[in-house]
């Protein structure tokens, strides 16, 4: 059984075919790289998979469950979780309610209307633990407009590890970090235990080679191969 | 044992006024306006948490406001008991925010407001054409006001009761709902609907729920008001109406509970005091909220908080700076 | 900017303000508190101020002294809305404690406060239109010197088909009650006296062009419109750019045809024929006392809304004369009211009936240009005309009221 199985996955805006018939099969607790050039559709890969968008044709399964016409927040349920190249947090909040709502979205307790959100005692300990996990507890109670873009990024991935994921998949988790602050996301992606299977897109090559088990390489095809300074960028070939 | 913070202090003075308001306002009609004010505020709550909580900007809830009061005084003129007349006025104001909901809910920002705006206009165009259901622009007229518990409503003093009663409600029962998971679900996909939903959340749902609650809340305001007015024609299904009620909850501040109440009270002293000193009342309504806009974008409750805060803020940094400069200088 | 709008008011009127902060022990000395509900704002605006006029000419000429006592006059601004009327009702009545309400304008504005009039005692005098405040709803404590929609409307229906001898008829009016019900009028007398309404065309209440309802009309001896507030210039305009006031001649209600809109129309209402309760052209010392009277002070011709509240001002003082000392007891004051019988007001004899309508003329005019101005020249006077018509009172009430829908409209083609 695959932890995730991409079945000839194709996607068109317009008359553009950004997806065009990708097959790739990821094994339970495997650490995948996905590269490939700008436009060569990765985020718009991730954004079939997680169900943001609907696939022309194709199939998508999730431990074998077909999940292609599954909405997104179902294949959430499934256990499947993503973080965004572009953050994509609640401003608003505090950092500890950031992860809440991470929690919460897999908790019944989402639809209650008359209990105390700030009285969710249990709620708030897994959220603490989680940003625990990814070293920002002493932060934990700051606005999240307050912090800095390093941290931001830590909460994007505390909130998708909050959720217990089976397949986490992590798009340009290091973009835009300084080299200190990419140490420390390299770690916390190294700290990810193995039941976790982990799909990464990412353009930083040394970070990311040395995370990775195995590396897909999207594009249009052929012609990105046979460039030679294509594989030389991205495979050292 | 629980202490008294400010806040709970603010809110008990509050309460003692709002109780002790007919005793000290004394002449009926300005008891009245103050039921006036309650039962906008209910109202502008009640669109707060489309606009506020949700995000979503709607200018149809007078199409809710107006069912409801449809609904309820049209069973009044059919000869049913108020009981029966508010029971289904309720139910059919929940049913048109259903409807309304499953239609403007397939967009959001301007599209949103587009379908909201086009279905009020609806509920408008019924009230005003069909009408031998609804009398047209003549209007129904509600002959007597509920009864609870044999106490009549007849007089400025119980009406403002009852009024200040289902008020109340209507603020606690939005501060419980925003306080909890499903009002931070709705804050959720107010600022991020795609991340909301990719973290399991059925933000249409969430949302759906939510008009229906402001639904609820629109409904029972226009059930009060067609008891203060005794009254019901389609003018209160129009346009104005519903952009009348989303200005009071974007002067007061949307996304906070006093807001909306701000705003209902400077709305409804403008329109209905002012206007018997101002002759050009609009126009001095039009510059409060120019004022308003200019320099508390964020409405005025909010607004205030802050420019005190900044005020107390130089206030005592003022202080502290003359103590340094006392401590820096050299004795002479 | 005004702040107390009603001390300048006082000022205006040059009457000596009684001012109310201590209320003497002997009620007959304190003022007789006159409330008017009017509109200041927004598109009714002009007949509210109009209104306002009327009524402040008849105080300014008795000298803030109705029938010995000293008047206290409040104008309240209603918006032209229900609410605000309901609202600004309570202002007087709860807050000034007025003794009469001069009022509203706009027939929704008055079907929304009459149940409260009545609850609370305060006699109103109307000038809104709507039939069933007198009719179907008649309440004690309203009566109406002006008319009701149809009242005029009967007339001119009878004189379009016995008079002009039409026999095709088109009728044209704003999409509201005031207008279903006045060209209901017409079409019933219209239609009994022989003739065929063959069009009704309903413009929603703005309307940015006649054109297309206009181009729908052909092949009827005449057209009958009963627009109100600013509508009538842009459609009376708009008639005869369109080349049909020399093929079709005009028939108008009052509000279409008011005095006060003359000085907005040129030669596209020479020779409209209209019907109306008031007219300035009367020809009596009243009516010129009182044209004289609006010209001097407000440089304007009087129409209805002037005159129908400068009458109201009359009927008060009436009222107020009939009843003594005993003025202050708002029933036996309401009561009064309905009894008032003047002879000689500026729109001629006022009498009531039984369900408080006046009873009254109705002038058939025609606008001709006289030495360069455009006059409502009346042509012939129905007198004594009631709300009903010539029709029995208890059939004409059996039938249901006025509307878009009734009487049905069987000739239409």
């Amino acid at each position: 059984m695959s932890a995730l199985k991409v079945d000839a996955l194709s996607k068109s805006f317009g008359g553009l075919r950004v997806t065009a018939d990708v097959s790739l099969t990821v094994e339970p607790g495997e650490r995948r790289l996905i590269i490939g050039p700008n436009g060569a559709g990765k985020t718009t890969l991730f954004n079939l998979i997680t169900g943001e968008l609907a696939p022309d044709s194709g199939s998508i399964l999730l431990f074998d469950r077909d999940i292609t016409q599954l909405p997104s927040r179902r294949r959430a349920h499934f256990g499947m979780a993503r973080t965004y190249q572009i953050i994509t947090l609640f401003p608003r909040d505090t950092i500890v309610r950031n992860v809440c709502l991470a929690l919460l979205g897999l908790s019944p307790l989402r639809w209650n209307p008359v209990a105390a959100f700030d009285r969710q005692h249990r709620l708030f300990e897994r959220a603490r633990a989680a940003l625990a996990r990814v070293g920002l507890s002493h932060i934990a109670d700051r606005p999240l407009s307050q912090t800095s873009y390093g941290e931001q990024r830590r909460v994007e991935i505390a909130m998708a590890l909050a959720q217990n994921p089976k397949v986490l998949l992590l798009d340009e988790p290091f973009a835009g970090l300084s080299i200190d602050e990419r140490r420390e996301v390299n770690q916390l992606l190294f700290a990810i235990p193995r039941d976790v299977t982990v799909v990464m897109i990412e353009h930083n090559m040394d970070v990311a080679l040395e995370f990775a088990d195995r590396i897909t390489l999207l594009g249009t095809r052929a012609e990105v191969v046979a460039d030679p300074r294509t594989r030389e960028v991205y495979l050292g070939a | 044992m629980s202490s008294i913070t400010p806040r709970r202090a603010a809110i008990g003075i509050a309460l003692i006024l709002l109780i002790t308001l007919p005793a000290w306002v004394g002449n009926p009609y300005y008891i009245n306006i103050s039921s006036q004010i309650l039962l906008f505020a209910v109202f502008a709550l009640a669109l707060n948490v489309l606009v506020g909580y949700a995000g979503l900007v709607s200018l149809g809830h007078a199409g809710l406001f107006a069912t409801a009061g449809y609904a309820g005084a049209l069973m009044l003129q059919a000869g049913y008991g108020h009981f029966a007349a508010d029971g289904v006025a309720i139910l059919v104001a929940l049913l048109a925010a259903a409807v309304f909901g499953v239609l403007a809910l397939r967009s959001t920002g301007i599209g949103f407001l587009m379908i909201t705006l086009a279905l009020g206009q609806i509920v408008w165009g019924v009230a005003y054409r069909w009408a031998s259901l609804t009398n047209g622009d003549n209007g129904v007229n509600v002959t007597t006001r509920p009864r609870p518990f044999g106490l009549s409503l007849a007089n400025a003093d119980s009406f403002y009761y009852a009024t200040l009663l289902i008020f109340l409600a209507a603020v606690a029962s939005m501060a419980v709902f925003i306080r909890s998971p499903f009002g931070a679900s709705l804050c959720g996909t107010r600022d991020q609907a795609r991340r909301m939903n990719a973290l399991g959340y059925n933000v249409w749902l969430t949302r759906f729920l939510a008009f229906l609650f402001s639904g609820f809340w629109s409904g029972i305001a226009g059930l009060l008001f067609i008891y203060y007015t005794n009254f019901i024609s389609p003018q209160v299904a129009s346009l104005q109406t519903s952009a009348e009620v989303l200005l009071m909850v974007i002067s007061g501040g949307t996304a906070t509970l006093l807001g909306p109440i701000a705003g209902a009270a400077i709305v409804v002293i403008m329109k209905n005091v002012v206007s018997a000193y101002v002759e050009r009342w609009n126009l001095v309504l039009g510059v409060i909220f120019v004022a308003i806009i200019t320099f508390m974008p964020e409405g005025l409750v909010p607004g205030s908080v802050r420019l005190w805060r900044m005020g107390w803020r130089a206030f005592r940094d003022r202080g502290r700076a003359n103590v340094l400069r006392n401590v820096s200088e050299p004795p002479s | 900017m005004k702040l107390r709008r009603r001390t300048v008011l006082k000022g205006i009127l040059g009457g000596v303000s009684a001012l109310t902060l201590k209320a003497p022990a002997i009620a007959q000395s304190a003022p007789f508190k006159i409330g008017l509900l009017t509109v200041k704002t927004g598109p009714l605006a002009q007949g509210g101020i109009q209104m306002e006029q009327g009524i402040a000419t008849l105080l300014k000429e008795k000298s803030n002294t109705l029938a010995g006592r000293k008047i206290e006059f409040i104008s309240a601004d209603t918006g032209g809305n229900p609410a605000g009327a309901k609202t600004k009702a309570q202002e007087l009545i709860e807050r000034d404690k007025v003794n009469v309400i001069l009022g509203p304008l706009a027939a929704f504005e008055l079907l929304a406060i009459t149940d409260y009039v009545r609850d609370n005692q305060t006699p109103l005098i109307s000038l809104a239109a709507a039939e069933d405040v007198t009719q179907r709803k008649a309440n004690p404590f309203v009566i109406r010197p002006s008319a009701t929609s149809a009242q005029c409307c009967h007339a001119m229906g009878d004189y379009a088909a016995k008079d002009l001898k039409y026999k095709r008829a088109a009728t044209i009016s704003e999409d509201f009650a005031f207008g279903y019900e006045q060209m209901a009028g017409f079409q019933r007398v219209f239609e009994d006296d022989g003739g065929k309404v063959v069009k009704k065309l309903w413009p929603p209440l703005v309307t940015p062009d006649y054109t297309p309802y206009i181009a729908q009309i052909g092949n009827v001896d005449c057209v009958f419109n009963g627009f109100a507030g600013s509508n009538p210039v842009k459609f009376t305009r708009a008639y005869a750019d369109l080349g049909l006031k020399d093929k079709i001649p005009l028939l108008a209600g009052w509000t279409a045809m008011d005095d006060a809109l003359l000085r907005s129309l040129g030669d596209e209402a020479v020779g409209v024929v209209s019907a109306a309760w008031y007219s300035s052209e009367r020809d009596t010392p009243s009516n010129k006392r009182f044209v004289a009277a609006m010209q001097k002070d407000y440089g304007v011709l009087p129409g209805g809304y002037s005159a129908g509240m400068y009458v109201a001002g009359e009927c008060v003082e009436a009222a107020i004369e009939k009843l003594g000392g005993q003025a202050d007891d708002r029933k036996a004051f309401a009561e009064a009211l309905h009894a008032v019988w003047l002879t000689d007001t500026p729109r001629g004899p006022v009498k009531f009936d039984h369900l408080g309508n006046v009873v009254g003329d109705v002038f058939i005019r025609k606008c001709e240009r006289k030495g360069g101005q455009l006059v409502n020249t009346i042509v012939k006077t129905y007198a004594n005309v009631s709300q009903f018509w010539t029709y029995d009172e208890k059939a004409f009430l059996a039938n249901p009221v006025y509307s878009r829908d009734y009487p049905p409209a069987k000739n239409l083609e």
